[in-house]
């Protein structure tokens, strides 16, 4: 064995991957070889190096939004249902037409009683799965709305229509949205996802809060003839208040003027 | 569950078990992700090509024929990076130098480790095979079946890869 040999051996003698034999003729080629050690004592703080690198771990977003590309596919996977193509009939005739004429009726027969054994277990199963299928979109729709991108929280805004009823978490995320996010768009899409929970304590709460802290004239009329429309009395005077002040937009302070008489 | 390959696992996904998709995902995403965001540099596009690379697995889960599932999907990995990298390209550049573009165009390299500096003067194929075969602990027939070509040939590539990477990483150090 030569010294070259021996240097491109290294790298496997480190993983500990060369089979014995060779291992041994390694080991013994390098006692007499300064250079080779030298070789392998570079090779080894490299190979630290690479020991040593970080993992690098992604967001949150990529594992809610495989999640819920899983659920897109398994709702598809259950749609498609394989149909068998008839055999055209060949041979014409009353046997034959008795034939078919049992087998449709069996058919008939074991689907109906099949329909009827297994209707209330698969109702049972399908309203589980539509809640796990909730969880998930709940779980996707938090995330986006912590995306980066503005656009993307908008979307995870919008999501709110996929939820009939949807619970504190949410809701307290699209508030917190409304009043702190940065971008005005996301704000105005937060205000119009929660117009429809107003019956919620909370929603009304963050929409008088809102009054106090949105600079934004447009969202600011959104919110006052949201709060107007549900006559909350708690927003008279939130709304006298920014009447009062110098920096509200003489139009909001019209809207305001012209809808306050109406809540009271 | 957790006992089974990874090779069993895909093939009951690949029978229409598409829950099990979670396991794998759970043992292999941080593969994924690291492969791609050591190719590439980039978070966002890192995550956005990892997403892309399960739904693949997902969709064309039929057309697994039993390999090494690491392999398979490192296969995929690379060609949805490759196909990223593409779409950021206007005309006519080798994809080769499509790579060190992206590089140039990103802002903070302090926090880069010496030996991400290193692995970066590297061609492309040189990076990936060390990534591959040094980070994600991809062996020689492994590799072989993603890069398609013979274990022989990748044997003596990340040798010489190698060699390469240790003298940029000791001359700068």
């Amino acid at each position: 064995m030569d010294k070259k040999q021996v240097i491109d051996l290294l790298p496997d003698y480190l993983d500990g991957v060369l089979d014995p034999v060779l291992e041994q003729k390694v080991e013994a080629y390098l006692k007499e070889c300064p250079e080779c050690r030298e070789e392998l004592e570079q090779l080894k703080t490299l190979f630290d190096a690479f020991a040593n690198e970080e993992v690098a771990v992604p967001s949150h977003r990529v594992e809610a939004s495989f999640l819920e590309l899983l659920e897109q596919e398994k709702r598809k996977a259950e749609k498609v249902v394989p149909l068998n193509s008839k055999e055209p009939s060949t041979r014409p005739g009353w046997e034959n037409f008795l034939k078919v004429a049992a087998s449709i009726a069996a058919l008939v027969g074991s689907f109906l009683l099949g329909q009827y054994l297994q209707e209330r277990q698969s109702h049972m199963e399908i309203a589980a799965l539509q809640e796990e299928g909730l969880e998930l979109r709940q779980t996707a729709m938090l995330s986006l709305m912590e995306n980066k991108s503005a656009s993307r929280r908008i979307q995870g805004v919008n999501y709110i229509d996929a939820f009939g009823n949807p619970d504190e978490t949410i809701v307290r995320a699209l508030t917190d949205r409304m009043l702190h996010d940065e971008n005005t768009n996301v704000r105005m899409a937060s205000v119009e996802a929660l117009e429809k929970f107003t019956a919620s304590e909370i929603v009304k709460n963050a929409f008088i809060k809102a009054l106090k802290v949105e600079k934004d004239p447009g969202i600011q009329i959104a919110i006052i003839q949201t709060l107007v429309r549900i006559q909350e009395k708690k927003a008279v005077t939130p709304l006298k208040e920014l009447m009062q002040q110098d920096e509200t937009q003489p139009f909001v302070k019209e809207q305001i003027e012209s809808l306050l008489p109406s809540i009271i | 569950m957790k006992e089974q390959t990874d090779e069993i696992i895909m093939g009951m996904v690949a029978q229409g078990d598409l829950d099990l998709l979670k396991i794998l995902f759970k043992r292999h995403h941080l593969h994924v992700y690291n492969f791609l965001y050591k190719m590439c540099r980039d978070k966002m596009l890192s995550e956005d090509v990892t997403q892309e690379v399960f739904y693949n697995i997902m969709r064309y889960r039929a057309s697994y024929k039993n390999g090494k599932f690491v392999s398979w999907m490192f296969t995929i990995a690379r060609n949805c990076l490759k196909k990223h990298l593409k779409k950021n390209v206007l005309h006519h550049d080798d994809l080769d130098d499509v790579s060190y573009r992206l590089l140039d165009n990103e802002v903070p390299k302090e926090d880069y480790t010496h030996l991400q500096k290193a692995l970066d003067k590297l061609n492309p194929s040189d990076k990936e095979l060390l990534v591959l075969n040094r980070f994600q602990e991809i062996k020689y027939a492994e590799l072989a079946q993603i890069v398609g070509s013979t274990e022989g040939a990748v044997k003596t590539k990340v040798s010489r890869a190698l060699k390469k990477l240790k003298t940029i990483y000791f001359e700068n150090l």
